[in-house]
């Protein structure tokens, strides 16, 4: 969540207009002019709404997808389609997510903080004194309106496509929550190929199509060529009739597990082979040479348990390495048909007027999923995969029925050069790269920003440039305010953050805690990736959160404590008292620093004698 | 007079069969025999095959000889090796023929009968892949391992050093040379995933006769014979496949002192199921018979095949005995 020092009240998102008709009226119009002239906005809005085309609105959400994957930021994955976005648009470096999936989109869909919108805990891993507790449904609850309810009623069409993971009941399904036409994955994750889930309890992945269950799967399904086939469908069938749309395109891509065409699994084959020292060493390279990070930047360090890749034998870093071959697909096709979504929007003239938002949902999944559901010889599940989900040979990795994840040594790749992932508040695991593109990006083109952001400023970032404001009541019940601040003047060049140095971001998670004010992170986390106590870095100076200066600063550790504090009490946190990480310690070997080098014994290169003194064995 | 003629004629045709049949033997390895692995793996094949027929398809008079029969009961073992040549696999193996082969004709009331035994020609094989994936040099290598489309280039020759007598025509060495060049191909249909890899599998080849110039006092001679075997493979699960085989045999025509006989246009099926025991054997069953084969002057022959083939490599047993220690 966002607390704030005192809000800039005033910000302005002007967007360019689109070639207008010949003779028609050109009016530009200034959407947020919002405080102490309603009425006038009134005006102006429906005058844009009757005269200029308001932009669209796509959201590429990317699941998992790390935030130094796209070439923008880094990676040597060949994104050119993410990429061109970027160099049109903005990138942003200090932007955030949640840790986990469906806490980050219920805020980026309802801008209010996941302990008052539902997704205090995810649903799958709710604990048990939080059960019954407003606020962790394990759904997008009901107190809270949604983004695409809001831009409806401003006039937008509202489409979705892909994940979904925030609620199956027919109340809490995509077209419940304001979006007109969908095609969406209800569950967190699934089969790319079919309606194949995970556990013997919930065998079947679960699809919405308009509002209606499906029984079953289009012929050709593949879920990213699908999603992006059904958007593009929507977007023509209402094409022409003057309103935008606002499209959430949730791929599914590049979240576990790595199914993918087979003509896309082999265009790296051995690339990774040399390991995840070195790709993360050629990552931070390309980033400090692109400016995403500043010279000087320190690798996080290798997680303890990770092994030195040089030391693994060939067929050791053939086999981990065609795990990341796979994810790399992953990533390409996801680039690949969101290509095919931005050569259509230019076919049909609308790219010009397409505000393309780009990022990953968390930090990259460096936990086994599938360990934990099926990990266990004799149970249910166990069974459940041996039939659904054993194709483990390497050439099966892609197929349906095979199960690839890459795995903590990949994902710290993926989050060059932040420390941990997916599922922790370390910086690799909350923070993604973002793009933004299109008429509201006012800096010169392939701009970089460092400004704080936050993913609920998507609400009020969207609301305005959609000509629409955020309620205080929705059907009947008060609202809670939004936690996050528009991107309106940044994205104009006009500030290079929304947030103040006094302004903080707070989470909480699996009972993992942290808090961010200025360049001041404080982290509380679960030994063996924590210490089970506050930490606190400077992330300025460190961004790969090595040095702990807890001991150093404990005034420091103080304040912001009592940040935390105040989160915790402004909106309704409840730490769990069970944590899916509350016995990781005693699974992961002891901790201990990462020492390049060390030990010596298995790096000791052969001592190869001087050759004048070298001589056979006397008689 | 004519009736002796006759029967020895007819006793020449049906040894000149057994002679054939054991070299058809010597030819016929299973399905998945050309599979490339690992550079540096040692192989000792195993082969044993009883094969029976009642045919005269070279009878120079064209004349069925009813009541022609012949049994082999043969064993073949061997070492073979693979390496890399000019990044390409190769294999090369020695196999060693060995048995017993019985023959009888019973025509005009008369009946010969002659058997032999005890080890034939040695044989010298090579291999070198021509087109698809390059050598196995290390395990990513084996990993990355799909045939999709091969041609190997395949090269056997027999040394003529097995038992062989003379007085009579029916012997298990040949006492000439003989040899083949082939292009074993697979072609990979799907994936090649263990469990559900589809292959089909040629081998055209040619083989090429020395004469035998003491073949009872006589001069024996054979054309030049085209061979052309095609396996439907399949797996059933991880470890067991079947495949369907058809073999076809196309001149071959024997002379003895310049007497011709018929050219050899054989076509025959055969069925064959494999499994790989552990990581060191494999094991496939086999039976093969020609078609058509009714009516008593049709050409008949069958054989039942065995194969074992126990491989190893350094490397992979090292690290299992290492894995065996934990």
């Amino acid at each position: 969540m966002t607390r704030t020092a005192p809000a800039r009240k005033h910000h302005s998102l002007d967007y360019d207009e689109p070639e207008a008709a010949p003779g028609a009226h050109v009016k530009r119009p200034s959407i947020c002019m919002v405080a102490g002239f309603i009425a006038a906005l009134f005006t102006v809005t429906v005058q844009a709404q009757t005269q200029v085309k308001k932009p669209n609105i796509v959201i590429i959400l990317a699941d998992d997808m790390g935030f130094a994957d796209m070439g923008a930021f880094g990676g040597e994955i060949k994104t050119p389609n993410l990429d061109s976005l970027a160099n049109e648009g903005m990138r942003f470096t200090n932007f955030y997510t949640h840790a986990s999936c469906s806490p980050t989109r219920s805020m980026l869909l309802s801008g209010v903080d996941t302990h008052l919108n539902g997704l205090g805990n995810m649903d799958e891993w709710t604990a048990p004194n939080q059960r019954g507790v407003p606020g962790y449904e394990g759904y997008l609850n009901d107190r809270v309106v949604t983004l695409p309810q809001l831009l409806k009623d401003a006039g937008y069409h509202t489409y979705m496509v892909g994940k979904w993971h925030l609620g199956k009941a027919p109340s809490q399904i995509p077209a419940a929550r304001g979006f007109e036409r969908d095609f969406s994955l209800l569950d967190g994750a699934g089969s790319y190929w079919d309606m194949t889930n995970f556990t013997n309890a919930s065998p079947k992945s679960v699809f919405t199509e308009d509002g209606r269950y499906l029984r079953r799967l289009p012929k050709d399904y593949y879920a990213t060529k699908t999603y992006t086939d059904k958007l593009i469908k929507f977007i023509d069938d209402n094409h022409g009739d003057g309103k935008p749309f606002f499209a959430y395109v949730a791929h599914q891509a590049p979240h576990d597990p790595y199914h993918l065409p087979r003509d896309w699994r082999n265009r790296h084959v051995g690339t990774y082979d040399q390991g995840w020292d070195a790709m993360r060493q050629a990552r931070l390279k390309r980033q400090i040479d692109l400016g995403i990070m500043p010279a000087g930047t320190s690798l996080s360090e290798r997680m303890w348990f990770v092994p030195d890749p040089t030391l693994l034998a060939p067929a050791t870093r053939s086999v981990l390495g065609k795990k990341m071959e796979l994810y790399t697909g992953m990533v390409e096709n996801l680039d690949f048909h969101v290509g095919r979504l931005i050569d259509h929007l230019k076919k049909i003239g609308e790219y010009e007027n397409t505000i393309f938002i780009v990022f990953g949902d968390n930090g990259a999944e460096g936990s086994d999923l599938f360990a934990m559901i099926s990990g266990t010889p004799g149970t249910r599940d166990y069974l459940f995969a041996a039939i659904n989900w054993s194709q483990t040979n390497p050439n099966a990795w892609g197929d349906p029925g095979s199960y690839v994840a890459y795995g903590p040594m990949w994902a710290q790749v993926s989050m060059t050069p932040f420390s941990q992932y997916k599922g922790w508040l370390a910086e690799g695991g909350i923070r993604n790269a973002l793009i933004v593109s299109g008429p509201v990006v006012k800096r010169p083109k392939g701009s970089i920003n460092h400004g704080l952001l936050h993913v609920a400023d998507l609400m009020p970032t969207l609301l305005e440039i959609g000509g629409a404001s955020y309620p205080k009541t929705h059907e009947g019940h008060e609202l809670p305010p939004l936690m996050g601040k528009s991107w309106g003047r940044v994205l104009a060049g006009q500030e290079e953050s929304p947030r103040t140095d006094q302004d903080y971001l707070a989470w909480e998670l699996f009972g993992n805690r942290a808090v961010r004010q200025g360049e001041w992170k404080l982290r509380w986390q679960f030994r063996p990736l924590g210490k089970g106590d506050w930490e606190l870095f400077d992330l300025k100076s460190d961004p790969a959160e090595r040095k702990d200066l807890a001991a150093e600063r404990p005034e420091k550790v103080k304040a912001m404590v009592e940040l935390w504090d105040s989160y915790v009490r402004a909106d309704n946190v409840v730490l769990p008292n069970r944590s899916v990480f509350e016995t990781l310690y005693d699974q992961l070997p002891p901790r201990v620093p990462d020492d390049p080098g060390y030990p010596p014994l298995t790096s000791k290169r052969q001592f190869v004698p001087p050759k004048d003194m070298m001589a056979d064995p006397k008689p | 007079m004519r009736a002796v003629i006759w029967l020895r004629w007819s006793v020449a045709t049906m040894l000149t069969i057994g002679l054939l049949g054991a070299m058809q033997a010597q030819a016929q390895v299973p399905a998945r025999f050309y599979w490339k692995t690992l550079s540096g793996a040692n192989a000792v094949p195993l082969i044993f095959e009883s094969i029976s027929g009642n045919t005269n398809p070279f009878d120079p008079s064209h004349t069925v000889t009813a009541g022609a029969n012949f049994d082999a009961t043969l064993a073949m073992a061997g070492y073979a090796r693979t390496f890399t040549l000019l990044d390409r696999s190769a294999l090369a193996a020695v196999i060693l023929p060995m048995g017993r082969i019985s023959g009888s004709v019973t025509a005009a009331g008369n009946s010969v009968t002659q058997s032999a035994d005890g080890f034939g020609d040695p044989m010298i094989e090579f291999v070198v892949n021509l087109l698809g994936p390059p050598a196995q040099k290390n395990l990513p290598d084996v990993l990355r391992y799909e045939p999709g489309f091969s041609v190997d280039l395949l090269a056997d020759l027999a040394v003529p050093v097995g038992e062989y007598d003379s007085s009579q025509q029916l012997n298990i060495g040949q006492n000439r040379w003989y040899g083949r060049l082939g292009l074993p191909v697979i072609w990979q249909l799907g994936a090649w995933v263990p469990g559900r890899r589809t292959t089909l599998e040629f081998l055209p080849g040619v083989w090429l006769f020395g004469s035998n110039d003491d073949y009872v006092g006589q001069s024996l001679k054979t054309d030049a014979l085209f061979q052309l075997d095609a396996h439907l493979t399949h797996d059933f699960t991880e470890h067991a496949w079947g495949s369907l085989d058809a073999a076809w045999y196309s001149g071959g025509k024997a002379s003895i002192n310049g007497v011709s006989g018929e050219k050899l246009d054989n076509f025959g099926l055969g069925l064959t199921l494999g499994y790989q025991i552990n990581d060191n054997l494999n094991l496939t069953f086999g039976y093969k018979s020609t078609l058509n084969d009714e009516a008593p002057d049709d050409l008949r022959m069958d054989g039942f095949m065995i194969t074992l083939v126990l491989g190893w490599h350094p490397l992979l047993e090292g690290a299992r005995r290492l894995h065996g220690e934990k």
